[in-house]
């Protein structure tokens, strides 16, 4: 099984990203996508209906956590919940995350999830995981697993500098991946941003280029195009690290 | 022993799930309306050692991609067998039946969901049959104390569905019987150290009478986790000797406590919040705390907002309680240790408690003892110490009768200041004689 993340700071395509790489892998195996932005967009880039979401289940849990039969233990339960509410599509499943944690304790929750995800993710030839935006998911070691961690970045100094942050978290945290890579998105064709991007100390894996399908796609909130000018630079991307 | 079946069995092939593209049938599952799953122990000369019966369509005359209900019965039989291991018994269904090469086996009890691989059903697993061949046999090498095991497969909903309605009334008479549990029926009791990422020295001692402080970890979920991962962060706790009764002291808790908390603590009094109380880590749902003037104990929950009626509000309290230490009449509890007919026994139990928040009095009210119910205050009644005590003296709270008796003893006073000001800060008073009308504590 080979994971990918993708991050990033908001707003610089990492949703498309996700679902452009989900495309591709469908090609060359079986793939899980993960949602792990609580504001989940995955599932409407890539066409697909969901209902209801790791975090909802997670809720639940807590709420019912004295109601369950005694001997009906909450390992089973949650296990039974996930694969229910794992959307199954040619190619790939989907897995939302949904909802951030509310006051709670969630010890024994997410330690129960940890071990069913492990367990998921064994089962499938990639697992791709659009990140929330941000750090948390490299501080909460929820990418811990992760090959690939791939930084969105959209021209903008800001975003630059989020993936010099990330970076230097997984330093400090010893989160390590294999490879942390950072990837133009929407570019304009301007010479100077990939001197930018290989400045931050990532490894720079390539462009994708500005597409209006993709755009257009966005604007009306409707799946991204099969077939695409961003498409086929993700293609040409993974080409290069599978 | 994989020689004579079609498909490979072995742990490897655990957790693996069978996508729907992949999907020859389903079994049960949220769109199949019965299907249900049960263990079953009979005498000796009732069942046939190793019988498969399957009535009903058969896996080769079931349409590719349909769904079909189910029931898997399994009889057991042997010396040792008794009806309080069915339970445990039919939760290995899960576990063997996923050994199998190409069969999905999620949930349990009458929410079973299966799936049978298009790829094993082309190698040649097309009836039912083997799988109830290879339960019997993983049953047998696996748990010895089973000497007889015959297993049905029922697929018909014309079958299913009575089973299913039976089989809710044994899974309600089991859930009775495990909801009488108690720590003196069972022989080892479970620990929990998941929350020492941030209370390193705290362990959670889980018993039939005492839930996890966040409530999620009850004495059978302790169970399946140790049985899954026995080096991982619940655990076995061998019970050990039964040194105090009064205390309930166990030698086997003792040892793991001085073992997980580092040295920092060395025994645990299960059922008290005075002496040696179990320790909190920082999930717990709710607070008990030990009001002095009153010889009584208060609770708050996490979600109660305002002060409590001794001047601070949870999040103050929190504090206090939380990080894994043993402190003297603070303890962090979930509220359904409240149900628990060892709640705080050594203590006085319920005759013990002057004031919990009408959200916990509402949600506990079947656990409270109809006579005391009027007299636990709320912050409805007060959080004023002064009127407490009065609200306990006119109503008569059992706890009144401590009062008289209430001579300072102790020749070694601990102290611990409650509020964020004082925290670290540790008073210890050595025969000490206070007599004081009013202590008043103001913030900097």
């Amino acid at each position: 099984m080979h994971a990918f993340a993708v991050s990033g700071k908001g707003g610089t395509g990492k949703t498309v990203l996700s679902a452009l790489i989900v495309r591709e892998l469908v090609k060359r195996g079986v793939v899980l996508a993960i949602d792990a932005d609580p504001d989940s967009n995955l599932p409407e880039a890539l066409g697909v209906d969901t209902e209801r979401t790791i975090g909802d289940i997670r809720e639940e849990l807590l709420q019912k956590k004295y109601k369950l039969p005694p001997e009906y233990t909450k390992d089973v339960w949650l296990e039974g919940k996930t694969y229910e509410i794992l959307s199954e599509n040619d190619g790939f499943d989907l897995l939302v995350m949904g909802r951030p944690e509310g006051p709670e304790c969630y010890c024994m929750v997410n330690n129960l999830l940890r071990r069913i995800m492990d367990m998921l993710t064994a089962n499938y030839d990639y697992t791709v995981i659009d990140s929330e935006a941000g750090l948390e998911h490299i501080s909460r070691r929820t990418t811990i697993g992760v090959q690939d961690m791939i930084v969105v970045a959209d021209g903008s100094q800001r975003s630059f500098d989020t993936a010099v942050r990330i970076k230097k978290l997984t330093e400090e945290l010893k989160a390590r991946f294999d490879h942390l890579y950072v990837v133009l998105n929407s570019n304009k064709d301007r010479p100077a941003d990939t001197a930018r991007a290989e400045e931050t100390g990532l490894s720079f894996l390539g462009s994708i280029p500005y597409d209006p399908e993709i755009e257009k796609a966005c604007y009306q909130g409707v799946p991204l195009p099969e077939h695409s000018r961003a498409g086929q630079a993700v293609h040409q991307l993974l080409e290069e690290i599978l | 022993m994989a020689e004579e079946f079609p498909v490979e069995i072995g742990v490897v092939y655990e957790g693996e799930r069978i996508r729907k593209q992949n999907m020859q049938v389903e079994l049960g599952g949220t769109k199949v309306d019965y299907k249900a799953e049960l263990v079953q122990c009979r005498p000796m000369d009732e069942i046939e050692d190793g019988k498969v019966i399957v009535k009903g369509k058969d896996l080769k005359d079931m349409e590719e991609g349909g769904r079909y209900p189910l029931v898997i019965l399994v009889e057991v039989a042997g010396e040792q067998v008794e009806r309080d291991l069915e339970a445990v018994i039919e939760r290995r269904i899960h576990d063997f039946s996923n050994y199998i090469e190409g069969f999905m086996h999620v949930n349990q009890r009458y929410d079973i969901w299966c799936r049978v691989s298009k790829s094993s059903f082309r190698k040649g697993f097309n009836s039912f049959t083997f799988l109830g061949q290879a339960l019997g046999k993983l049953f047998k090498a696996e748990l010895p104390i089973i000497e007889k095991i015959q297993i049905t497969i029922l697929t018909e909903e014309e079958d299913v569905k009575p089973f299913v309605e039976n089989a809710r009334g044994i899974y309600e008479a089991r859930d009775a019987r495990a909801r009488e549990l108690s720590d003196d029926d069972v022989d080892e009791f479970y620990g929990c150290v998941l929350c020492q990422s941030f209370a390193p020295t705290h362990v959670c001692a889980i018993t039939p009478d005492r839930i996890s402080l966040c409530g999620a970890i009850n004495w059978f979920d302790g169970r399946a986790a140790a049985r899954v991962d026995p080096k991982g962060p619940n655990f076995k706790i061998e019970k050990g000797e039964f040194i105090d009764k009064e205390k309930f002291e166990y030698t086997g808790i003792n040892k793991v406590v001085q073992e997980k908390s580092l040295g920092e603590n060395q025994r645990f009094w299960l059922h008290t919040m005075f002496g040696f109380p179990h320790t909190s880590c920082g999930c717990f749902e709710a607070i008990a705390f030990y009001i002095p003037e009153v010889e009584g104990i208060g609770i708050c929950h996490r979600n109660y907002r305002g002060e409590t009626v001794i001047g601070v509000p949870f999040s103050t309290l929190a504090t206090q309680t939380g990080g894994g230490k043993q402190l003297d009449g603070f303890l962090g509890i979930a509220i359904e240790y409240m149900r628990s007919p060892k709640f705080f026994i050594t203590d006085g139990g319920w005759n013990r408690i002057v004031w919990i928040p009408k959200f916990i009095k509402e949600q506990v009210k079947d656990a409270i003892p109809e006579e005391l119910y009027d007299k636990i205050a709320t912050e409805e009644i007060t959080t004023d110490v002064d009127e407490l005590k009065q609200f306990l003296d006119e109503q008569d709270h059992p706890v009144k009768e401590r009062w008289e008796a209430a001579v300072l003893e102790a020749e070694e006073l601990e102290v611990v200041p409650v509020g964020e000001a004082f925290a670290g800060t540790r008073l210890i008073l050595k025969n000490a004689r206070i007599h004081a009308d009013k202590v008043i504590i103001r913030r900097r």
